[in-house]
């Protein structure tokens, strides 16, 4: 687990670069904006990555744990609570439903367990919108409109980008990892040698939730409204898979970029063509399924690979075609 | 019967209406080599996965280790002591040869291990099985003689007490399954007990200490390989009952059947 060792770096020293948006464009709403919103889906992306990417389980259902996050933020806000201390518990609130969802739905494999997924979503969508007295149902509950300036969130949403970079990083180089990449190839085999596979599969979406949750408690902030037809939506939930797809499924990077060309394309082509973005998306996903399943960090990690040295053919992702022969079904002339 | 690392009593298994393995009852000598042999379908495989907790049995009891491990997760029992290859290779393909052996160093018996002790010890594993040349190699790249020494490198990096090996002599040529039995039997020597499901047939008669005869999931046999190739029972299983007397490899001379040099080839019954 040693690749793109410069990336490493990278990411740290972006990081910081980022930082000092604000103090040279204080006032500069629409870069702080889409720094905020970048940012906010970085981390998820990265979030997403660590159960989807690293264990292989691609759930749809994501936008329950952020918007259990958010109203946890929001309720204990209208309560008087100071919003920032509640992200914690918001974090909490959506890693603990994590385990009602993950316990009886990680036991499923590949596309069961992603159609489970899409029905928790979507249940917990008409639940919230029908649970008046609590998220205010189909009129939306108003959040107290003292907030700070644009350059907090900016930089409150750069931190939580970083903190789920140093997650995954962590994730991916520690025992649980190395158990997650396993159980990914192949559960029985990861089972056998010992790896508790049920136990793994549950952390790492407890781990995830808890930032997903977080991240939507930091958007409830920001939006000062809330609706669960927003926060629940399927929307959301498929963003991250489209941010971890395009970026790169089970990589660190992937994510990142991910997220960054997601919201470029949107705030690019979102004025002058409100839905042209989705076909850009869909045209994309296409084109990275069928050239480079290991996503826009796949590709620069091929580039990097071609510029350095000829490169190992050990690195490059499972070229079927030396593993063994391709089985063309027979008949194919 | 403490003393034996693995026991099984009247383990039975059922498909539905297919009786897989029906009352074996076995004592596992520790230490030593025993080989399992059978012709196919005879439920030999399903006797590893009953004890390795693939499948809980229907009806009997399985000691480990002096645990009752019956209905016991896979991990759980592979983390006690007792760890099963798989017949069909399965490394891990998108992890190198090193991270494969990793995997059983963090996870098998024994303590917790963090990632940077899995990985010495998994480097000092890949030395034991000769693969230590490959370990920065992507699994899926090796050969299958490779990749059977990875199954059992990877197994044996679980620090396991006993080792179930299913088949890792099938589809070697005959110099891979010389140097194959020579890891047979270093493994033997560092003290774990191994059984073996064996069809090259001059190889597990020359490693195995003891042989149990499966067919239809019924024990036929139990014995020294040289008791074992005499009995008529398991004659007639391979071959059926014919005629004449056939013999099934050369008549072994008295009872020093173990002892002569591994002759390898082709003898392969079933495949």
């Amino acid at each position: 687990m040693t690749r793109l060792r410069p990336a490493a770096a990278a990411a740290p020293a972006l990081g910081v670069a980022l930082a000092f948006v604000p103090l040279v464009a204080p006032h500069n709403i629409t870069v702080l904006n889409l720094g905020f919103f970048t940012f906010l889906y970085v981390a998820q992306g990265l979030a997403w990555n660590i159960l989807g990417g690293f264990a292989g389980y691609v759930s749809f259902g994501y936008a329950a744990f952020f918007g259990l996050g958010a109203y946890t933020t929001a309720l204990l806000w209208l309560h008087g609570w100071t919003p920032v201390l509640t992200f914690p518990l918001a974090g909490l609130c959506a890693a603990a439903f994590s385990l009602v969802v993950g316990v009886p739905t990680l036991r499923l494999i590949g596309p069961y367990f992603s159609i489970a997924t899409i029905g928790v979503g979507e249940a917990m969508r008409i639940l919230m919108l029908n649970l008046d007295n609590i998220t205010g149902g189909a009129s939306g509950l108003n959040l107290p409109t003292t907030v700070p300036s644009k350059g907090w969130f900016y930089i409150a949403s750069l931190v939580l980008a970083a903190i789920a970079y140093a997650t995954a990083s962590w994730v991916r180089t520690s025992r649980l990892g190395l158990g997650l990449a396993a159980l990914r190839m192949d559960l029985d085999a990861a089972e056998t040698l010992g790896v508790r596979t049920a136990l793994f599969k549950n952390v790492a979406h407890v781990i995830s939730a808890f930032l997903v949750g977080v991240c939507g408690g930091l958007f409830a902030m920001y939006f000062q409204y809330l609706h669960p037809d927003n926060v629940f939506s399927f929307t959301e939930s498929i963003s991250l898979v489209l941010i971890a797809l395009i970026g790169g499924l089970g990589t660190i990077w992937g994510p990142i970029l991910g997220a960054a060309v997601f919201f470029a394309v949107q705030d690019y082509l979102q004025t002058s063509y409100p839905t042209f973005h989705l076909l850009v998306y869909g045209v994309l996903l296409i084109v990275i399924l069928l050239f480079e399943p290991r996503g826009l960090a796949g590709l620069a990690a091929r580039l990097a690979g071609r510029r350095r040295a000829p490169a190992p053919v050990a690195l490059a992702p499972p070229a079927p075609g030396t593993v063994a022969p391709p089985s063309t079904p027979g008949g194919g002339s | 019967m403490t003393s034996s690392p693995l026991v099984l009593e009247h383990v039975t298994k059922r498909f539905g209406g297919l009786v897989a393995v029906e009352n074996v009852n076995v004592e596992i000598e520790p230490g030593k080599i025993t080989g399992l042999i059978g012709p196919n379908g005879a439920g030999k495989t399903t006797i590893f996965g009953v004890i390795s907790g693939r499948f809980a049995p229907t009806a009997g009891r399985i000691v480990a280790l002096g645990h009752d491990i019956t209905g016991w997760s896979p991990h759980a029992i592979c983390r006690l002591g007792l760890c099963v290859t798989h017949q069909i290779v399965r490394p891990f393909p998108d992890l190198t040869v090193l991270e494969n052996v990793m995997v059983g160093a963090a996870f098998g018996g024994g303590a917790r291990v963090a990632a940077h002790d899995a990985r010495r010890e998994a480097i000092a594993v890949l030395e034991f099985a000769g693969l230590a040349v490959r370990a920065d190699q992507a699994a899926s790249a090796l050969t299958l003689a490779q990749r059977k020494r990875l199954e059992i490198a990877r197994a044996l990096a679980t620090r396991p007490s006993v080792l179930l090996l299913d088949e890792v002599l099938a589809g070697l040529t005959p110099s891979e399954v010389v140097q194959a039995v020579t890891l047979v039997r270093e493994i033997c020597a560092r003290g774990i007990t191994i059984v073996m499901i064996e069809h090259v047939m001059h190889a597990v008669m020359n490693l195995s200490h003891r042989v149990l005869v499966l067919n239809y999931g019924r024990l036929i046999a139990d014995g020294t390989p040289a008791d074992v190739t005499g009995n008529r029972e398991v004659i007639a299983a391979y071959l059926g009952t014919g005629p004449q007397e056939a013999h099934l490899w050369p008549a072994p001379q008295a009872q020093d059947a173990a002892g002569g040099p591994a002759q390898t080839g082709e003898e392969t019954l079933h495949d």
